[in-house]
């Protein structure tokens, strides 16, 4: 069977076993694969579907610890006493409110380059604070969502733009203004933006009744100190720590969180925050058995081909709907498979400029289905049900940061002089 | 630092077969056993 | 009992088979590959002999000597620095099974990243293993990935900084031409970087050539890729190769690019390094179906359409680029280098019998150059 023919499988599969017989997405991904397997002639190819997975697995323990962390923190009482003091201190500025949250809300994804991070440990303490001001869940999540997707594409660490550099040894450096220049505008666009319309401040005497009972106490906001303090600490000095990974911070705050708050059963919470995050990761084993398929079968070199096939003209076009696309899939991958043959492609352009406005093009697929990470993620620790309405109230800023990102790389040229 | 990350998958392990053994829908418990693939050949240090 | 009570039982029992089968794959990637070293060896040694700690560590690696009988200088030929490009490996092994020193001493690592070779790269979907035919049969080679196995250095840093400080995406951590110089405490990858480092030092080592490949779509290719301490060098070989019809692009390395080979082998030894480049379409991002005859025939439908759209930086028809045809220039700049160093610095010259032709490589198939297996 042709390439095309069984990418055709594949995505018709998963359509199909979504959609027609409502199955997960991780398992209905997993037999779409062994379903483009069979369609290629390479039989079950067992060793490469479970080889495709591993290609996630450090984002699986990353995502599993993450959860813990974050059902800690809502259990030993550490959110609503957060959500309540952040209400407190900008009760006078809605603005300063707004801009202060995505700040915070992109803030771990900048230090890790990671959206699920960012999605995970400050989305849990921002969430509830839109949620309080009467923003609709769904804007909430988007809110959310965004902020994490441009906290991995704002420096000082963007994985993306690294994992573009090792497909073409740029070394990661001079990254930072090209990176502002993408995320900061938009950034602030979108804060606005979602957060526009009426918003209420609640006065302060019913601020006293969010609080979990007496005044909280300075242990309290102990696992949220510790948390990012290692994140920076492991980011400015990393040969001091031994490479404690985001796996062991995030359980390291967790362990915190468990003895200076309200008292829980650890367990039973740990137990909670796996079953949640289990849907998330059966999708990404699914996903990395879908891309190991996809190249198993030369389909991946298909459809890396036919963007580069584009004539020069709509090779821009190309880039803008397919990094989103199959960053669907996947942002990181997005970044490996497409970013690097673009970023060749555009070679005779500022490499660092190009690199900063192909990885927001690959970040923006951590919203777009099947895997859409950073927005079910945000739905989730927003109390949203379904993702459709989160997506929607993404479009706006999303679309925002797809054009910008377009028009820094048109002017590249321009900004090259400028910076 | 790697005895940790042992523990850690090990942990998450256990997790995953609770979930396996207690979630009712079958399709959720065959989303649970992808990740455990992963967890146990890891665990094994095979992959 | 009901299916759905009985269907957590028979979905674990799934998981273990899968578990098993699977396991059993990645587990034959543990086996070594042979070599038969030809009469001109004349020490077997391993990594782990100029840097102990590394003994019985995954990251150990046979070193083949092969010591004239006048003096001379002392040429280090690294392959498999990345298990993914075959070439670098397979044209070690060949020298390693032909040549013979007659002036100077010659040290090969076929298998510099020995951990590499024990796995293959998630989502490339690459064969395990390919085949070369030898008069005596076939003779097959493992294909590994481009970095350490994780399950021999686990886990990931977020961010890798290296021994030289450049900040790398943390899988970078496990890529042993980025490791250089190493560090005697570090992680394996750079524990084995420290432990080549400790060899060139250890046996005067006045050239380095680290032998790579690169996909066909990426700038670097079909390149001598060289340390400023060795600019002289690589244009003097660059002009011999060219007056045999080999063109080589002249790339210096670049100053800001740290911890690798063609860099730090040259700051922190003062040797000349070299890095050459062959063109592989078995890791790039445009090829069609990954296959072990992909690796060793090099034929490629897509890379021969992307060369049409002039998307490479090498030309790339329907016979596509053999590995006899990679081997062959990866030894023909090994020569080419060889007599640039005689040309360049009599004293340390290292003079070097029985190198394959790389015309007769073409020729007669590099089958005729790598011994029978038993």
């Amino acid at each position: 069977m042709s390439e095309p023919l069984v990418l055709l499988v594949m995505v018709g599969a998963f359509a199909g076993l979504t959609l027609r017989f409502k199955l997960p997405l991780g398992v209905a991904l997993a037999l779409a694969a062994a379903a483009g397997a069979l369609a290629g002639g390479q039989g079950l190819a067992l060793r490469h579907l479970v080889e495709g997975a591993f290609g996630f697995f450090d984002i699986i323990l990353i995502l599993a610890s993450a959860m813990i962390f974050m059902k800690v923190l809502e259990e030993s009482g550490t959110l609503d006493a957060l959500a309540a003091a952040i209400l407190r201190t900008f009760r006078r500025s809605r603005t300063g409110l707004l801009l202060t949250l995505m700040l915070l809300m992109m803030f771990p994804g900048m230090i890790t380059g990671s959206s699920l991070a960012a999605a995970l440990s400050t989305g849990p303490i921002v969430a509830p604070v839109l949620l309080k001001l009467g923003l609709p869940r769904a804007r909430t999540a988007a809110f959310v969502a965004l902020g994490a997707v441009l906290g991995m594409i704002a420096p000082p660490v963007n994985i993306l733009v690294m994992i573009m550099g090792a497909g073409v040894d740029m070394p990661y450096v001079g990254l930072t203004l090209p990176l502002l220049i993408i995320s900061v505008p938009v950034a602030v666009f979108t804060a606005l933006w979602i957060g526009r319309g009426r918003m209420r401040i609640p006065p302060l005497d019913e601020l006293k009744t969010l609080l979990p009972g007496a005044s909280p106490s300075f242990k309290l906001y102990l696992p949220l100190l510790l948390v990012p303090a290692l994140m920076i600490l492991e980011n400015i000095h990393p040969r001091g720590l031994p490479g404690l990974g985001l796996p062991v911070i995030f359980l390291a705050g967790s362990l915190v969180g468990a003895v200076c708050g309200r008292r829980f059963n650890i367990l039973k919470a740990t137990q909670r925050a796996v079953e949640q995050a289990m849907p998330i990761l059966s999708i990404l084993a699914g996903v990395g058995m879908f891309i190991q398929v996809m190249t198993l079968t030369g389909a991946r070199g298909w459809t890396v081909l036919a963007f580069l096939s584009l004539p020069p003209a709509l090779l821009f076009a190309g880039l803008a709907v397919g990094l989103p696309l199959f960053g669907g899939i996947s942002a990181f991958g997005s970044a490996s498979v497409l970013g690097v043959p673009f970023l060749l492609a555009l070679v005779n352009r500022n490499a660092l400029i190009t690199a900063a406005a192909l990885s927001a093009l690959a970040g923006l697929g951590d919203l777009v289905p099947p895997a859409a990470m950073a927005a079910r993620f945000s739905a989730q620790v927003s109390g949203e049900e379904s993702l459709a309405p989160v997506l929607r109230a993404c479009a706006g800023p999303a679309l925002a940061l797809l054009a910008w990102s377009l028009v820094v790389l048109l002017a590249s040229p321009i900004l090259e002089r400028i910076l | 630092m790697r005895l940790v990350y042992h523990l850690i998958v090990l942990a998450l392990a256990a997790h995953t077969a609770w979930y396996l053994f207690r979630e009712k829908d079958f399709w959720k418990q065959a989303g649970a056993a992808l990740v455990l693939i992963l967890f146990l050949l890891r665990l094994v240090l095979v992959k | 009992m009901s299916i759905r009570r009985t269907s957590p039982f028979i979905l674990s029992a799934l998981t273990l088979v899968v578990c098993f089968f699977s396991g059993r794959e990645f587990l034959a990637m543990r086996a070594a590959d042979e070599i038969r070293p030809g009469p001109g060896l004349t020490a077997a040694r391993r990594l782990s002999d100029y840097f102990p700690p590394l003994k019985g560590t995954p990251g150990d690696t046979p070193v083949y000597v092969f010591q004239g009988p006048a003096a001379g200088g002392s040429v280090l030929v690294v392959g498999g620095t990345h298990p993914n490009e075959p070439a670098g490996t397979i044209a070690a092994v060949v020298l390693a099974e032909n040549i013979r020193t007659a002036k100077g001493k010659v040290l090969i690592i076929p298998w510099a990243n020995a951990s590499g070779f024990t796995h293959s790269d998630p989502q490339e979907a690459s064969p395990q293993r390919y085949e070369i035919s030898t008069p005596g049969g076939r003779r097959s080679f493992r294909l590994g990935a481009r970095v350490t196995n994780p399950v021999h250095q686990w886990p990931d840093p977020t961010i890798y900084v290296n021994p030289g400080g450049q900040k790398l995406a943390g899988i970078e951590s496990r890529n042993l031409n980025r490791a250089y110089p190493g560090k005697p405490d570090g992680s394996l990858t750079e524990r084995v970087a420290f432990a080549i480092m400790a060899l060139i030092k250890a046996e005067g080592v006045v050239l380095g050539i680290d032998l790579h490949e690169s996909a066909p779509e990426y700038p670097v290719i079909n390149a001598i890729v060289f340390h400023e301490n060795g600019a002289d060098l690589a244009a003097t070989a660059q002009m011999s190769l060219q007056a045999e019809g080999y063109d080589f692009r002249l790339e210096a390395s670049p100053p800001n690019l740290r911890g690798l080979s063609h860099r730090e082998w040259g700051d922190a030894a003062g040797i000349m390094a070299v890095l050459l480049e062959t063109a592989n379409a078995s890791h790039g991002r445009l090829k069609g179906r990954p296959s072990a005859a992909l690796v060793v025939d090099g034929q490629d439908k897509f890379y021969e359409k992307a060369a049409k759209l002039g998307r490479l930086f090498v030309p790339f028809g329907p016979a596509g680029i053999p590995l006899d045809e990679r081997v062959a220039r990866h030894l023909a700049g090994v020569s080419a280098l060889l007599e640039a160093l005689a040309e360049i610095a009599p004293a340390k010259a290292v003079s070097v019998e029985n190198i394959p032709a790389a015309p007769a490589v073409l020729t007669q198939g590099l089958g005729a150059f790598l011994r029978p297996p038993d």
